[in-house]
């Protein structure tokens, strides 16, 4: 087959109004988290919210990592499926292996300011067709005959097309 | 009962614990293009049926939690025990202090995946060697690790953040190493990774966080590469 490659980036917003439990957890445990971390770099509070932080203290920008260790294992549950995003069917159909965490924004005193993002990369797929608005996926396969199983799918807002990889289409 | 109390200390924002009842649950409707049989298609204008959430979340500790800290780094392995006393009440051990340490591989390299780029990592392997326990009643943590390699600039170190069991910082410090016993690691450690040597080595006398203090730092350590290494420190902190 001789199809352009593609990987998916999803940026998935959690901020102090969380729509599901999933959520809920993960921005409980990564706004404690960050109260822990962010003591070591800034040990007298002077800072009030993470944005100010990292221009005063460049080395807090390790707080993006330090503070992924407390979401972790909720990325496990996932199973490697990226949530919210649906093919046409309305199934969640991406899967990841890597994902990027990070602080948008906190503040240890107040909840309401604490916002991050996880952006999920998916695997790599065929992009097969563009059809009106969706476009025609697969994930990749060695099968030279038969059917391939499709997705129908509308890149929705946070959806992004991340990696492209043209085939070389000599045969 | 470590863990409980662990999951307890981090709730330092009083918040409903959400239902983990759901987790038995199994999500059926995921990526299953030929199950099922034909239906009839819905022409209406009814809201379409959401996805389920799932897989189903269940409260979970952070990935620091852990004693064995290794994830099938190699290295000489070793068991490094830290007892926590309060200056301020007679050197009293500290029940309930949260202990994190982080240290560098046998290369020099720490975990993280912090990088510009988004890299291919497995989530599951980017934490080595770091990790967080609760004290005891006497005071002690204890990790399976490896006895840490070196890097430009540094003697061999291992860094330790101490907080109470409310998650208010205590102390950041390092735990620093015999010189000796450094040099013998690097310098006849190959078999078990360690291929450095002690060229550049900096030794703790020229090191800029130890050479001052290394006394009250220095760590105990008995073994060998061959039968691992037990490490013990006492770290003194204002509880």
């Amino acid at each position: 087959m001789c199809n352009r490659v593609i990987t998916l980036c999803y940026r998935k917003i959690i901020a102090h109004n969380p729509r599901t439990a999933w959520e809920k957890m993960v921005f409980e445990d990564s706004h404690a988290e960050y109260r822990m971390q962010v003591q070591r770099f800034d040990p007298d509070g002077r800072c009030a919210r993470f944005s100010e932080l990292v221009r005063q203290v460049p080395e807090s920008r390790q707080l993006h990592f330090l503070v992924s260790t407390s979401v972790a294992n909720y990325l496990k549950q996932l199973q490697d499926l990226v949530p919210d995003v649906l093919d046409n069917l309305g199934r969640r159909f991406l899967h990841f292996k890597t994902y990027r965490f990070e602080i948008i924004d906190s503040a240890i005193h107040d909840p309401r300011i604490h916002r991050v993002s996880i952006s999920f990369i998916s695997e790599p797929l065929w992009w097969l067709d563009t059809i009106g608005e969706y476009v025609l996926l697969a994930e990749p396969s060695d099968a030279t005959t038969g059917p391939l199983p499709t997705k129908l799918f509308k890149l929705p807002p946070y959806v992004s097309i991340n990696f492209i990889q043209y085939p070389k289409c000599d045969d | 009962m470590e863990r409980k109390k662990f999951l307890k200390s981090l709730s330092l924002f009083a918040v409903a614990t959400p239902s983990v009842l759901a987790s038995c649950k199994k999500d059926t409707g995921v990526d299953d293009v030929y199950a099922g049989t034909d239906v009839e298609i819905d022409g209406s204008c009814v809201v379409s049926p959401p996805e389920t959430e799932g897989p189903f979340p269940t409260k979970s500790p952070s990935s620091l939690e852990r004693s064995n800290i290794i994830d099938g780094k190699t290295g000489a392995k070793m068991s490094a025990n830290i007892t926590v006393v309060n200056s301020n009440s007679d050197c009293i051990p500290v029940e309930g202090a949260i202990v994190d340490i982080w240290h560098c591989d046998v290369d020099g390299n720490y975990s993280q995946y912090g990088n510009t780029q988004m890299q291919r990592t497995d989530f599951t392997d980017v934490y080595f060697f770091r990790g967080r326990q609760v004290s005891d009643g006497q005071g002690l943590v204890t990790f399976q690790t490896i006895f840490p390699g070196w890097y430009q600039s540094r003697a061999t170190h291992i860094h330790v953040h101490i907080f109470n069991s409310s998650g208010k910082s205590l102390l950041v410090t390092q735990i620093a190493f015999p010189d000796d016993l450094s040099a013998t690691v690097n310098s006849t450690g190959a078999a078990y990774g360690y291929t450095k040597g002690m060229s550049g080595y900096t030794y703790n006398a020229r090191d800029n966080v130890f050479h001052d203090s290394v006394s009250r730092q220095m760590s105990t350590i008995t073994g060998s590469l061959a039968t691992g290494f037990d490490l013990s420190i006492t770290i003194r902190v204002n509880a």
